[in-house]
């Protein structure tokens, strides 16, 4: 073995090199993987979770093998590694002072990830918000940390810089764990479509249309698990902490076995479990109680602690309850969340949250099967008032109309129709800026046409609003995912993404975007300034303030004073203000300390 | 009795079509609710003010709106403020528990004397186990009125049988053995999916699952304003006829889906 010993010494030498894009097996680990340590300073180390003894093909003896080790591999690892090498003077791989070492990083560093799962008593405990504010409490201590979903039923999605799509929630928690998001963070991701049936999207891309039952009788067993195991592995072995989110109420009997987003994925990570019950709903208690008493002994084990949120007023009123609970349970209570006002982007279609502002009034009309609502956030900047209505007298008095996006362009059309809208928008039109977003935009067309029934269970065609030359086939199954970035009319920057299927064709008006498309430009959306007619298909555009301000000036009313701010800084600042908030709520010696071992 | 394993569990809709189905049926039934806390309130006969879901299950058993009905009302007006209105009037300051359930219990006594048969709707959660001793709207007026009692869970916020399973066993024994039985509420798909779940249920507690209740969108008077702006039509224009056409709807599902015979046969032996 002297050649692996003169490699470590060039290694020695050279110190930290970062990513090997040269070398023909790059990235042989991960994506963004430190190559500096090819050959390990430490072999062997004989930790069992990082390799394992097996017999050499050529010798027959046996032999230390950590092929799939990537703990040296971890970018931050890598870096304190060379650190400490460094600080000792160490330049031969036969210092004993190496042993020193490497006991040091094992100090510093998870070799495995240690898994928390989140758990709910109901699908709007809070999962989530606790999920984000630990990503953001563990991070700011210093630690590696990834959020994990394994499944998660949304129609809210981000498209990550791989061109994936995954859900806004598990993108909002890898900003506050300051990890740039990818698929392995939320593999499944399920987008309802009407009548029990969701486009299940597998690890960014989309897999099958499936109803509930062939989901679990079908999908979960099979694909579904080794999904969820091999993106659980994935993350554990580059990360400090693997925050974990449920789906829904562990505690559904009915599919126990079959659930793959709460105690399947807890087990298979090995994780400790906390559970979030809303107190607000009432039956806080009694959800408690019944969640944890219905699971099987073994998995009601792993149940570590509750916490309580959403408390409004003074939380000791709630002192009697909770010695109760903790008496019959066994299991404490780490905390009282207070109701957070904080203005983070949504994951739940329940959650569509009417801003109130002073400035415009933008009326959101509220399709059935609404998307991306979270893209009307960014208006709160401007101080308008956001309001989503279902029926056109909603639209009187409004500054500027939006149709939305819509998982179901064509049902939601006929929506749109059977309630009256078209007459109310025609004559809006010319009067207020209506603008329509993806789904919306493609409604504001001529004609919608899916002869290969990729929306519905036939081929059918529709006649859209007229209000754009617009028209839309929807002629592949094909899904269109990707980040954009460029020109907003008028000038300044737009940033979102685009989340669609079907290819619209624009006649006569003009592009409402340039967008970069590799090294060149291409146009995108449509703009009609007389009518005051906008559509386009990427989501986010109000994000940076170039558009905003366009289309506020267009209603007549110019952004707010003082109002430039990127929608992401603001986002910022209210993951600090959870995370206090959190850390101000729980007790953080159980919870940081004895559960995940983070107070060192 | 129809207490909730939750707040917006769907008590006062399950009153609600239980009243009109037993209207239908010819029998005197007349609905009542020891204590609301609502700002949707309606003026009854007499001037009195009342909760709004009382109001309407009144409509739906054929009877006007009588402030007996709903005793106690209190309505929030600012952080930590409440106005209490009792036996429809406002009350001057504060009103000691006490002295609003014995009203309370008046105004029941009197509503039984009058009719055959009283609904009676919870309030929030019926094991809010940290206000054991301070809730008059649940089990207190369960025992004291001797009423056979239904827990209602909501499916559709998840959870549901740990809701269920836990609000009946929180609960102490004497007013465990109230209860008879429990309805799902709000299901959306196949009722099969469901499997095992419900005996499971049913065995774990020794009470009976008496139906499962499909979701339909149609909009009643919400008392709660967590669901204002719930979806759902209206139809029509006048909004009290509207929304007892979108009654009649739920009550024929009702029909279809609820074990109803089973829920009448609780009223045998405990007659007003």
């Amino acid at each position: 073995m002297q050649w692996v010993k003169d490699k470590v010494r060039e290694e020695l030498q050279k110190g930290l090199i970062g990513p090997d894009e040269s070398c023909q097996y790059h990235p042989c680990h991960f994506q963004g993987q430190d190559c500096s340590w090819c050959f390990c300073p430490f072999y062997p180390c004989g930790l069992p979770e990082l390799g394992e003894t097996v017999v050499s093909k050529r010798s027959g003896e046996p032999v230390w093998s950590c092929v799939d080790c990537e703990f040296l591999h971890r970018p931050d690892v890598s870096r304190a590694a060379w650190e400490l090498i460094r600080a000792e003077g160490i330049d031969d791989p036969d210092d004993p002072r190496l042993a020193e070492v490497f006991r040091e990083l094992r100090e510093r560093f998870n070799t495995r990830a240690k898994a928390l799962m989140v758990l709910g008593a109901t699908s709007d405990a809070g999962k989530s918000i606790v999920a984000t504010a630990l990503c953001r409490v563990l991070s700011d201590m210093g630690y590696s940390v990834a959020p994990f979903k394994s499944q998660n039923m949304s129609l809210n999605s981000f498209v990550t810089a791989g061109g994936d799509e995954i859900s806004r929630a598990q993108q909002l928690q890898a900003m506050a764990a300051r990890v740039e998001p990818d698929f392995h963070i939320n593999p499944i991701l399920l987008k309802p479509k009407g009548d029990a049936v969701s486009q299940v999207v597998v690890e960014g891309r989309p897999y099958a249309d499936l109803d509930v039952r062939s989901y679990y009788e079908g999908f979960v067993p099979g694909t579904g698990t080794e999904v969820m195991r091999r993106n659980i592995e994935h993350l554990m072995r580059k990360h400090d902490y693997l925050i974990m989110e449920g789906a829904g109420s562990p505690a559904e009997i009915n599919i126990y076995h079959r659930d793959i987003a709460n105690m399947g994925a807890a087990k298979a990570a090995g994780a400790d479990c906390v559970l979030v019950v809303n107190i607000e709903k009432g039956g806080a208690f009694a959800y408690a109680y019944g969640t944890v008493m219905l699971m099987p002994e073994e998995d009601r084990a792993l149940v570590k602690g509750i916490l309580i949120n959403n408390m409004r007023g003074d939380a000791s009123c709630l002192d009697a309850g909770i010695e109760e609970l903790e008496l019959r349970l066994g299991v404490p209570v780490l905390g009282v969340i207070p109701h957070l006002d904080l203005r983070l982007p949504k994951e739940d279609s329940l959650g569509c949250r009417d801003i109130d502002g002073e400035g415009a009034v933008v009326a959101v009309i509220r399709l059935p099967r609404l998307s991306n609502f979270t893209d009307f956030d960014a208006l709160e900047l401007e101080g308008a008032n956001v309001r989503f209505v279902e029926d056109p007298d909603g639209l009187s008095g409004a500054d500027m109309v939006v149709i939305p996006g819509s998982k179901n362009t064509i049902g939601d059309l006929e929506w749109l129709k059977a309630k009256g809208f078209p007459p109310k928008l025609r004559e809006l039109q010319g009067k207020v800026p209506i603008l329509g977003i993806c789904g919306g935009y493609q409604m504001m067309g001529e004609r919608i046409d899916d002869p290969l029934a990729v929306e519905g269970p036939a081929p059918s065609s529709a006649e859209g609003l007229g209000l754009l030359r617009l028209s839309t086939v929807f002629d592949s199954r094909e899904k269109s995912t990707l980040q954009v970035e460029g020109e907003a009319p008028g000038g300044g920057r737009v940033r979102g993404y685009e989340i669609h299927m079907g290819r619209s064709e624009s006649h006569g008006q003009r592009p409402l975007f340039r967008l970069k498309d590799g090294e060149g430009w291409r146009d995108e959306g449509s703009l009609d300034e007389e009518g005051k007619l906008m559509g386009s298909y990427v989501h986010g555009l109000f994000d940076l303030p170039a558009f905003r301000s366009f289309a506020l000036s267009m209603a007549g009313k110019g952004p707010k004073d003082g109002a430039g701010d990127d929608h992401g800084e603001g986002v910022e600042e209210g993951l600090d203000r959870l995370a206090a908030a959190f850390r101000a709520a729980i007790d953080e010696s159980a919870l940081l300390g004895g559960i995940l071992g983070a107070l060192r | 009795m129809i207490v909730g394993a939750s707040s917006a569990a769907g008590k006062s809709t399950v009153c609600a079509l239980l009243c009109r189905i037993m209207r239908r049926r010819g029998m005197d039934v007349a609905p009542f609710k020891t204590l609301n806390i609502s700002l949707n309130s309606f003026v009854g006969r007499n001037g009195g003010e009342m909760g709004m879901s009382q109001a309407f299950q009144a409509w739906a058993c054929g009877l006007e709106p009588d402030c007996r009905m709903n005793p106690v009302l209190i309505k929030p007006h600012a952080e930590g403020r409440m106005q209490t209105v009792l036996a429809g009037r406002v009350a001057d300051g504060k009103v000691a528990k006490e002295e609003a359930f014995a009203k309370a219990m008046d105004c029941y006594r009197s509503l039984a004397e009058e009719h055959g048969h009283i609904v009676i709707e919870g309030s929030g959660s019926a094991a809010e186990i940290n206000l054991r001793h301070s809730d008059i709207a649940n089990m207190r007026t369960a025992r004291a009125t001797s009423s056979p009692t239904v827990i209602v869970g909501d499916i559709d916020s998840g959870g549901v049988f740990a809701g269920i399973y836990g609000t009946y066993m929180l609960l102490p024994e004497e007013e465990r053995a109230l209860v008879k039985g429990f309805v799902i509420n709000r299901f959306r798909g196949d009722p099969s999916i469901l499997g095992g779940a419900v005996s499971r249920i049913e065995e774990e507690t020794g009470t009976r699952c008496f139906g499962v209740m499909p979701y339909l969108p149609l909009r009643l008077p919400s008392e709660d304003s967590l669901d204002m702006g719930a979806p759902g039509g209206l139809e029509g224009e006048d909004v009290r006829k509207a929304w007892m056409d979108n009654l009649d709807r739920l009550a024929d599902e009702a029909e279809r889906s609820l074990d109803i015979e089973g829920l009448l046969s609780l009223l045998r032996g405990s007659s007003p």
